[in-house]
């Protein structure tokens, strides 16, 4: 009733556009990511196609209910999402080296992409019931540190290193929004430096290790761990101010590029379209991040603002650390870029998000 | 009121979105700053990457000229081979298995390829590394029809030399190998890479720069797996620079000849012989035996044979024709004749007993015979030393080494090619610096007769005989008769080369000549056992050179000490005797006796090379009659010397 009221009025066009645009660029360019690829990558953009088409419809289904009965209904989101991780093991096949999916009938689902969601649902239902005055205390992060630990470990356990970092960023960003006192955060800030090591001595698996020490020292290894940022990098400068112009990069053509579909698309695009190219990919993303933070802002609850900064969290860090390691300036991590990368699971993920975006800003006006 | 509360709670976030705004825009502004760097200020740098990303160069091996004798007969080409190069990193367990077989690889060579590609550093494994060179043709067959299931191989066709003589003329002709880390080092600007091959003996080496033209390349655009990128319209067609093939060369020696000396060789392991046109100095025939296969050296050598090669006691490395230098024996007489002649100090009418020695200082110094009263002629013609001792006392060491430097010994001949034996004739200096105040005259009357110390090599001697068959003139031997272009023009020719005229008076050279063709021709001349009856008529002069007193080196087996303390046999002479056209040289290590061993040789080079078939078949019968008489030729034979 309330949507077929205020659809038409509410309804957040810019969140729309900026969606739509990138979506559509995404599509264009995973048909040139793909076109020199063996015939087993040839349909994926149409495959992408269909997943947009089917996040849209999610999307549309978040829109369609008030996002406060999430709020009810989000310990049991939590749970499905943790029951769907431990399937994963009961289930899911191997792929490289890790267990991440689980077989649902034609299709495979990536349970820790829709964690994500389900992740920020939960800890904004905490915050929600949770309202303070006062800075918080580590004593306070108690039990949302526990709602990130369970799927954190789950996550780990498959391994799937980019995804748990995800989800710890998403988290610090939600935490962000509380008052966390400086004693406190100078606490935690300076434990997590102290035990950096350990993570890298006990968490991390070699071939992590390989990666960051070929992002360390990139000129090391150029043909083994290093090939992926080396060819990406080449990728990106080589397509200079205008680019090589569609289907036309050499990198992506002579399949200099690995992964381009999924880890790489933006230095596709960079190879092609050039500076400009890439800037207005920059662009869109920082427009729907900013959107995203805006919608939070004038959100009407807590629920709405935490839901709101969360995707705005997933998208950004998402987008930085993916673009930040195609450029080079990061270790590379199996971390997708929203909407543009290929992948089911991830589209439908980011879909979701956008939906709760959209639900939360057309709904600021109501009571 | 539940309005303002809500609200309220919000409150809580309210500072924090300022924050997060300015963190989002940094964060996007060091990436918009990294695009910078990477697409505008390193743009050029990235380019060229991405450039040489898909350009692969292929090189177009130039073919080497090809090498042909004076009568156009081929003694040097190129044939197709093939070479099998590999990227470690493409090939699995189950490629390699199936290389195996294809390739038909016995356990062994299977195990030592595996061996082999899994010691490729990680750095070249996805470099394409050369594992088989010069497969058969069986082995490329197979490899070709299945190279679509073996991406992480190719075959490569490259140019291989081939000798069809084999080994004959080897050392002259020389071989190729593959440059190695010296030769990059040396001729860093010749354009040689690793794989090159390059000229290392004879012809091959010393006209290299002539015979190897110049690779031309290809560039061709590839994919990441080094494949020829089938999508060209991104591209401009590959860029292809033709290679400059080598320049052919046409040899002075004739490899008919050269058979022809082979055949007369038959049944004497180690020995050499030089043909030289005395009007020119172009070399017909430069053979050292024994030889080696010239397509062996060339290809596949294995370290069992180069030692077998290296190892076997006759030397076949050794050029003897001119690395080698020898005591000339009583082939030198001639020259002493002549000094004798032009200094005045004979006239040719001198005479003297020979009662089979001679004896100076207390010393006896021997001859072959005791040759009664001797002149000028009967001692060329019957080689006596009595003779020659006398002669040489009488005109002096200096004197006989002047003349001998004028007739090209004593100093490299100037062939240009391998390692050239100065030879050596001594002078009263040197022995008075070697051995102090204990020169002697014996000195002398040994070099007198080519013994001693004096050293020649088998050019230097035949490039003398030929200045004596025309009348003077000493050439220098030239084994290469023009540069030619692929297409059979010529580029440049090269006419004969004067080294000097030497001042003899003819009427000189005449009384030496006529006796040196009663040699061959005279009853008693040391070589009228090789004459040929109704053949070319020849003149010439036999030697039989004392060998330095050797211990046996090890190897060598001492039932055999008696071979090597016997004399070398020489015959030096030219025909047609009265026209001189050909001089020719022989020498037949340890064969004893010149006119016996060494003459009959040079008779019937000869013989071919004048073009008288029948003559030589004749030649052939009538040394069969002399071999029913061997017992009483061989005894007489043995007293000349």
């Amino acid at each position: 009733m309330a949507l077929s009221r205020g659809f038409r009025d509410n309804f957040d066009w810019a969140l729309f556009v900026v969606t739509a645009a990138i979506a559509v660029t995404g599509i264009v360019n995973l048909y040139s990511a793909t076109s020199a690829a063996g015939p087993h990558l040839k349909d994926i953009y149409i495959q992408q196609i269909y997943w947009l088409t089917l996040g849209a419809g999610v999307a549309v289904l978040v829109v369609a209910v008030d996002y406060r009965h999430y709020e009810r209904q989000g310990w049991i989101a939590y749970g499905a999402g943790i029951v769907l991780l431990v399937l994963v093991f009961l289930l899911g096949r191997e792929v490289r080296g890790s267990q991440r999916w689980v077989p649902l009938g034609g299709f495979s689902l990536q349970p820790s992409e829709l964690m994500k969601i389900f992740l920020i649902i939960a800890l904004a239902k905490h915050l929600h019931n949770d309202p303070r005055t006062e800075g918080r205390t580590l004593k306070d992060l108690i039990i949302p540190g526990a709602i990130l630990a369970v799927p954190l470990m789950l996550i780990l356990a498959q391994p799937d290193l980019g995804t748990a970092m995800l989800l710890v960023f998403i988290f610090a960003t939600i935490m962000f929004l509380t008052q966390l006192k400086l004693r406190s955060l100078l606490t935690l800030v300076g434990s997590l430096i102290a035990s950096a090591p350990l993570t890298w001595t006990y968490l991390l698996k070699d071939y992590q290790r390989d990666r960051l020490s070929a992002f360390m020292e990139p000129e090391k290894d150029l043909l083994d761990t290093g090939w992926h940022a080396h060819q990406a990098k080449v990728a990106i400068g080589s397509g200079g101010l205008s680019g090589k112009g569609f289907m036309l990069g050499t990198q992506n053509q002579h399949r200099f590029l690995p992964d381009q579909q999924t880890d790489f698309p933006f230095a596709v695009w960079a190879e092609e379209h050039g500076f400009w190219g890439a800037l207005i990919i920059l662009a869109l993303y920082l427009m729907l991040v900013l959107w995203g933070l805006k919608i939070a802002s004038e959100a009407k609850d807590r629920f709405g603002a935490v839901v709101a900064v969360g995707v705005s969290a997933l998208i950004f860090w998402q987008t930085v650390i993916n673009l930040g390691m195609v450029c080079g300036l990061l270790p590379v991590v199996g971390i997708t870029l929203p909407l543009i990368s290929y992948g089911g699971s991830s589209v439908l993920t980011v879909m979701t998000g956008i939906g709760l975006l959209m639900n939360v800003s057309m709904r600021r006006f109501h009571f | 009121m539940t309005i303002i509360s809500v609200r309220r709670e919000v409150g809580e976030f309210k500072k924090r979105y300022k924050w997060m705004t300015l963190f989002v825009i940094l964060a996007f502004g060091g990436i918009f700053a990294r695009l910078v760097h990477l697409q505008v200020i390193q743009h050029d740098h990235w380019a060229k990457e991405a450039r040489r990303n898909i350009t692969k160069r292929v090189r177009l091996p130039a073919t080497r000229g090809v090498i042909r004798d004076r009568h156009g007969r081929v003694i040097a080409d190129n044939r197709a081979s093939y070479n099998v190069l590999m990227t470690p990193q493409l090939l699995d367990v189950d490629d390699v298995q199936k290389v195996g077989a294809l390739m038909q690889l016995s356990p062994e060579q299977l195990e030592d390829l595996r061996v082999r590609l899994s010691s490729v550093s990680e750095r070249r494994r996805s470099h394409l590394i050369q594992m088989f060179s010069d497969i058969t043709r069986d082995q490329y067959a197979a490899l070709e029809t299945h190279n679509r299931e073996l991406p992480g191989l190719t075959t490569v066709g490259v140019p291989m030399r081939r000798y069809p003589f084999d080994g004959l003329a080897a050392h002259t002709i020389g071989y190729l190998n593959e440059v190695n880390a010296e030769d990059l080092k040396r001729f860093p600007e010749a354009g040689y890479r690793a794989g090159h091959h390059i000229g290392r003996m004879g012809i091959e080496r010393a006209w290299e720069s002539y015979l190897r033209g110049r690779d031309g390349e290809l560039k061709v655009v590839v994919d990441v797996r080094g494949r020829e990128f089938e999508g060209a319209r991104l591209h401009k067609k590959s860029e292809r620079r033709e290679p400059i093939p080598g320049r052919d060369l046409t040899l002075t020696l004739d490899m008919g000849l050269m058979r022809a000396v082979q055949r007369a060789f038959r049944g004497h392991p180690s020995g050499a012989a030089v043909v030289v046109d005395v009007h020119t100095g172009y070399l017909l025939a430069l053979f050292s035996k024994p030889s080696y296969d010239l397509n062996e050296m060339s290809g596949r050598l294995t370290v069992a044979r180069a030692q077998e090669i290296q190892k076997n006691p006759f030397r076949p490395l050794i050029d003897k024709t001119i690395y080698e230098s020898y005591f000339p024996g009583s082939t030198f007489k001639p020259i002493s004749a002549l000094t004798a002649l032009q200094d005045a100090v004979y006239d040719g009418t001198e005479r003297c007993d020979c009662p089979g020695y001679y004896e100076l200082g207390g010393r006896k110094f021997r001859c072959g015979h005791s040759h009664g009263d001797t002149d000028l002629r009967k001692a060329i013609v019957q080689s006596c030393n009595v003779y020659f001792y006398r002669l040489g006392q009488a005109v002096g060491l200096d004197r006989l080494g002047h003349y001998a430097r004028m007739f090209g010994f004593g100093e490299p001949s100037g062939l240009g090619l391998n390692t050239e034996a100065k030879g050596f004739f001594p002078t009263k200096a040197w022995y008075r610096e070697r051995y102090g105040a204990r020169y002697r005259l014996g000195f002398t009357i040994n070099a007198a007769i080519g013994q001693g110390d004096t050293r020649v090599t088998l050019v230097q001697l035949a490039m003398a005989y030929a200045a004596i068959a025309n009348g003077g003139t000493l050439y220098v031997p030239q084994v290469v008769r023009s540069v030619d272009d692929p297409d059979g023009t010529s580029v440049a020719e090269f006419g004969p080369r004067v080294r000097r005229q030497v001042d003899v008076d003819p009427d000189h050279l005449k009384k030496v000549t006529d006796g040196m063709h009663g040699v061959v021709n005279d009853m008693k001349g040391t070589a009228f056992g090789a004459r040929v009856v109704g053949g070319v008529p020849m003149a010439g002069k036999t030697g039989t050179a004392q060998v330095a007193k050797r211990k046996l080196q090890p190897g060598e087996d001492p039932r055999r000490a008696w071979y090597y303390r016997r004399s070398h046999a020489w015959f030096a002479g030219f025909a047609p005797a009265r026209d001189p056209k050909l001089a020719v040289v022989v020498l037949v290590e340890h064969g004893g006796d010149g006119g016996k061993n060494a003459a009959p040789i040079a008779t019937q080079v000869l013989q071919h090379a004048l073009g008288k078939e029948e003559a030589a078949t004749h030649t052939a019968s009538q040394r069969r009659g002399f071999g029913q008489g061997r017992g009483r030729r061989g005894r007489r034979a043995r007293r000349r010397r």
